[in-house]
């Protein structure tokens, strides 16, 4: 059971938590999210593509170490790659 | 014109079928004849909301097969002049009925009926795209929370991409209280989201359990706050500008301090 005091602390003072302005946050993350929701395929189609324009230009490692995902970030989506590059290869 | 409205959500037990049951009734109220079709084939519901389970003898799968004419079963309510329902099969599944079937069953009804709706089942797959195949527009049902607006925002983009108008969103369960202090998303918190007209909003009420409990729509219940609200929902959707009250009106702190001193009654919402 709660004090007097307690409720009446409570129902004075500030709200601890606006719950809703969380739900919202995460909804419009959410959505953000499901709109640019790529099938793995696609991703993976995307991935070779993007890889094989870099490889003109550097020597990448093909398989072991790539990255590429999208991120969920504080209010955006970012697609987020790691291509770790063996030596730039082409010349101007 | 007979025009045919589909009630979806995406997601299940945000209150689809009472809306539909509610809309209907309301529409039989304002002098329509309107046919209520329960879609969701195999989990069928609208009738019990109705309070119309006795009297069923055929259903949606008997018609679309043949089994019998589409007049034998429909179910007149007897409470009021120019409500019939056309109720879903229990025993057989949605493959049973196809997009097609559905917009030559809606068209039919339309001719003899001024309205009708179409009690969507939950999720975006076969039940769906039968429910929507026949309709000229849809409403859209949601709570204030995240995985209902979610699913909302999801059926949206369906519904706009099989060729239907911009539909209307109605928000279900709304609570005036959790609202004022900050823990559930208000009415423009969900439109700021989902962007689309709002065409009612109805709070969460014990109303709404003791109408499903008798089976006697809450919109017939002249003195109840949840009726009125759906009375405002269906001028709306017949196309009478209606304004919207709000929920949120403050007791004032003495009735708040009496509460918290165990004084009162804990307010419910309106």
């Amino acid at each position: 059971m709660r004090s007097l005091f307690q409720r009446l602390s409570e129902a004075i003072g500030p709200s601890k938590s606006q719950s809703k302005d969380e739900a919202k946050q995460r909804l419009k993350l959410l959505l953000i999210h499901d709109q640019v929701d790529l099938p793995q395929a696609q991703l993976d189609r995307m991935k070779a593509e993007i890889l094989e324009v870099i490889a003109k230009y550097c020597e990448v490692e093909k398989d072991d170490g790539v990255e590429f995902k999208l991120n969920r970030e504080d209010g955006h989506v970012a697609l987020v790659s790691t291509i770790p590059v063996r030596r730039v290869t082409a010349r101007a | 014109m007979a025009e045919c409205i589909v009630v979806t959500s995406g997601k299940g037990g945000v209150g689809k079928t009472t809306t539909s049951a509610n809309l209907a009734a309301g529409l039989a109220l304002a002098g329509k004849k309107v046919a209520c079709v329960d879609a969701d084939i195999g989990l069928r519901n609208l009738d019990v909301i109705l309070g119309l389970e006795n009297r069923i003898v055929y259903d949606l799968v008997q018609v679309i097969e043949g089994e019998c004419r589409l007049k034998q079963a429909l179910i007149r309510d007897k409470r009021v002049e120019g409500l019939y329902l056309l109720p879903a099969a229990q025993t057989r599944d949605k493959a049973a009925v196809k997009p097609e079937d559905m917009k030559r069953l809606v068209n039919d009804l339309k001719e003899d009926h001024d309205f009708v709706i179409i009690d969507c089942p939950a999720g975006i797959e076969q039940g769906f795209k039968n429910s929507i195949a026949g309709a000229d527009r849809a409403v859209i049902v949601t709570t204030p929370e995240v995985s209902a607006i979610r699913d909302a925002d999801r059926i949206i983009g369906l519904v706009e991409a099989h060729d239907l108008p911009e539909p209307h969103l109605i928000i279900n369960r709304y609570r005036p209280h959790m609202v004022s202090r900050g823990d559930m998303m208000n009415k423009d918190d969900i439109l700021e989201i989902l962007a689309i007209p709002l065409i009612g909003m109805v709070p969460d009420h014990p109303d709404i359990i003791v109408s499903a409990n008798r089976g006697q729509p809450v919109v017939f219940e002249e003195r109840s706050v949840v009726g009125a609200a759906y009375r405002r929902i269906t001028d709306r959707v017949m196309g009478i500008d209606v304004p919207f009250p709000s929920f949120e009106a403050d007791p004032g702190l003495w009735a708040n301090l009496k509460r918290w001193m165990g004084l009162a009654p804990a307010r419910e919402a309106v």
